[in-house]
């Protein structure tokens, strides 16, 4: 939208268009600042680092929402899977022995249910909405069977270390939520997979045109949120260091709110991964400020509504400009 | 997206001696196919125990039953528009224990209280119509956004039970009238309204034509705001009257009882033949849908397995009804 009208024909238009692309990043720089002036604590080493270990599972889950809302989708099973991944670190052994094993069963079911999700949407014709929930459901049920009601067990410390352990001084899970950041950031915006999850996202019918399969380019993208969603549970696992069956509930719709925030379009083919992690990191930074400023938590969940149709709000009113 | 697919009224086929009832069929498939499962259902239900087909166990099914048709009644209505209502849980839990708060156990506050609470959550559903139309964000992102609102100001009033309602109402609960509960009594009367209201009225219709195509209802002159403060406020307090209910039945008003309701209002809406991509379907199936629901968990714990089972089956249903009925018309909301 914004690239059709970007000849350097004012200087007004290219403020307008580094607003349009950059302006949630800005509001978060300024909410940073605004939340220091308010709190200074806000900005210490012990809580910036408290946000930042918050942050790390719930970046995990954003990239891979996002990669499915670019493809006109929604999925609402990431919770669930986080779950089920949490749930598997603790069904072997309390030492290390089984780390491989419980993450290699954890990104298979994970992306197995990106994979069922995928298909219903894509051959079946499933709304994604449906399709999501209903795999959620049924995994929840899966994982409540599997471990009569409450999972008993140790987490292994490597999970431990993941979740809550420094590297130079940097969070671990926070290097590696960057790393995935970035990976599919690059996977997005430079490769051919990503233009085409843009073109099939933005208008299906012109991907077909041009000859591309938007069924494999639409499943891949459940595969890899659900993907990315195992890997969130066995961060948030460790970073909780107990596990039950609801671990993560409630990410399903705040990594949709975060890439709504970030300014991801729900109609699809519209965003980046930039804005959608900004859009996570509003998020947590808010709440974060809610707790500090003395407020009752209860302010916590109004404000995220509030911020959930503001949010929205803004980023219509910019399209219909 | 849609102007490209034909119109769905207009099916492009050979003209046969069978085509009109082959119509009818395609139209009521999901009826057919949620009556027959039932029917099943039963049938199992009845060889396995004696216990099951007995007044008792129907009252039983019919009373469970009730809370959840009340919300699906009105998630029926937003998803008919092509929407989705995502805050009747926080509504249900909200008018329940404003309700009870404010009531505590005393007939005489119930008489204003009541009325009172059902309007708020009119009023609160016709604001997420108002904010959907005004604002054009998708009505899952603005009903989402109120109902979190809505339950912070919930845990606001009240972090845990609060008040209580009087014995007096609770008749409607448990009082009988030829094996049906009152209260489940009111939910089928309600249906049966809506049936009539959906199918035989100018608005009603309007309802339908906006939901199978926005653009065209509104070239035909249909008034998108009113159909959508309509639709919302109806779901608004039909989840209203549920929590209220639901308070009267378990006695107490809860900050969180809707919490699962939200989502679980949608399974007999879309197992009913309602379509998410709106236009399509209607309440009699969404009756039938909360039924299936109802007789598949009564039947479940019979066989004593865990409750969670519960929970695999429903998600099941939910995939295995919508991969049934595929909507040609169109596809990926």
């Amino acid at each position: 939208m914004t690239d059709a009208d970007t000849p350097p024909r004012m200087r007004s238009d290219l403020v307008k268009s580094v607003l349009a692309r950059h302006g949630v990043v800005l509001f978060l720089a300024g909410l940073l600042l605004i939340g220091g002036l308010l709190q200074p604590s806000f900005l210490g080493a012990g809580n910036l680092n408290n946000m930042l270990l918050q942050l790390a599972p719930l970046l995990l889950v954003v990239v891979g929402q996002t990669f499915v809302i670019l493809s006109r989708g929604l999925d609402l099973s990431v919770a669930s899977v986080m779950a089920t991944a949490a749930v598997f670190t603790t069904l072997f052994s309390a030492d290390d022995s089984a780390v491989v094993k419980i993450i290699t069963l954890a990104l298979l079911v994970g992306m197995g249910v990106g994979l069922v999700n995928g298909l219903l949407v894509t051959k079946r014709s499933v709304s994604p909405f449906l399709a999501t929930l209903a795999t959620a459901i049924m995994l929840q049920g899966i994982r409540f069977a599997l471990t009569s009601g409450a999972p008993s067990g140790n987490i292994p410390p490597f999970f431990k270390t993941i979740g809550t352990g420094r590297m130079a001084g940097v969070p671990i899970s926070v290097v590696i939520a960057i790393v995935v950041a970035v990976v599919f950031g690059i996977i997005l915006h430079k490769m051919a997979y990503g233009r085409r999850l843009l073109i099939v996202g933005g208008n299906p019918m012109a991907g077909r045109l041009v000859g591309i399969n938007p069924d494999r380019t639409i499943l891949w993208a459940y595969v890899i949120s659900g993907g990315l969603a195992a890997l969130a549970g066995l961060t948030l696992a460790g970073f909780a260091g107990v596990v039950d069956n609801n671990v993560g509930r409630g990410f399903e719709l705040d990594s949709i709110v975060a890439a709504v925030i970030g300014g991801v379009a729900l109609s699809g083919g519209r965003g980046t991964i930039a804005g959608a992690l900004s859009g996570a990191a509003i998020l947590v930074a808010v709440f974060n400020l809610v707790l500090l400023v003395g407020a009752p938590i209860q302010f916590q969940i109004i404000i995220k509504g509030t911020v959930i149709i503001l949010a929205a709000a803004f980023y219509v009113r910019r399209t219909i400009h | 997206m849609t102007s490209l697919d034909p119109p769905h009224q207009t099916p492009p086929q050979t003209p046969r001696q069978n085509t009109r009832l082959k119509q009818a069929f395609g139209r009521n498939a999901p009826l057919l196919v949620v009556i027959v499962l039932i029917i099943a259902m039963v049938i199992a239900g009845a060889l396995m125990t004696d216990r099951f087909l007995t007044l008792r166990n129907f009252t039983n099914i019919v009373e469970q039953s009730t809370g959840l048709g009340l919300v699906s009644l009105g998630q029926t209505f937003a998803v008919l528009t092509a929407g989705i209502d995502l805050s009747v849980g926080s509504v249900m839990s909200l008018a329940s224990t404003l309700a009870s708060g404010l009531i505590d156990k005393d007939v005489a506050q119930a008489a204003w209280v009541i009325p009172m609470v059902l309007l708020l959550c009119a009023l609160i559903g016709a604001t997420n119509g108002l904010l959907i139309h005004q604002l054009g964000i998708h009505p899952l992102i603005v009903t989402l956004g109120t109902g979190t609102v809505l339950q912070g100001l919930t845990l606001l009033y009240a972090l845990s039970p609060v008040g209580g309602m009087p014995r007096a109402l609770e008749f409607v609960a448990y009082e009988t009238v030829l094996g049906v509960p009152i209260g489940a009594a009111i939910m089928m009367l309600l249906f049966l309204a809506a049936a009539v209201f959906l199918g035989h009225t100018r608005a009603g219709r309007d309802i339908y034509a906006f939901g199978d195509d926005a653009e065209a209802a509104r070239l035909v002159g249909i008034n998108r705001a009113r159909v959508l403060l309509t639709v919302y406020g109806f779901s608004g307090l039909m989840a209203g009257i549920a929590g209220v209910y639901l308070a009267i039945r378990f006695g107490v008003g809860q900050p969180y009882l809707g919490v699962n309701y939200t989502l679980s209002s949608i399974t007999p809406v879309v197992v009913g033949g309602t379509m998410l991509s709106g236009g399509r379907g209607g309440v009699l199936g969404t009756l039938l849908g909360v039924f299936l629901v109802g007789v598949l968990n009564n039947l479940l714990n019979f066989l004593q397995v865990s409750t969670h089972f519960q929970l695999v089956a429903q998600g099941a249903i939910i995939i295995a009804a919508v991969s049934i009925y595929v909507d040609t018309r169109r596809s990926r909301t």
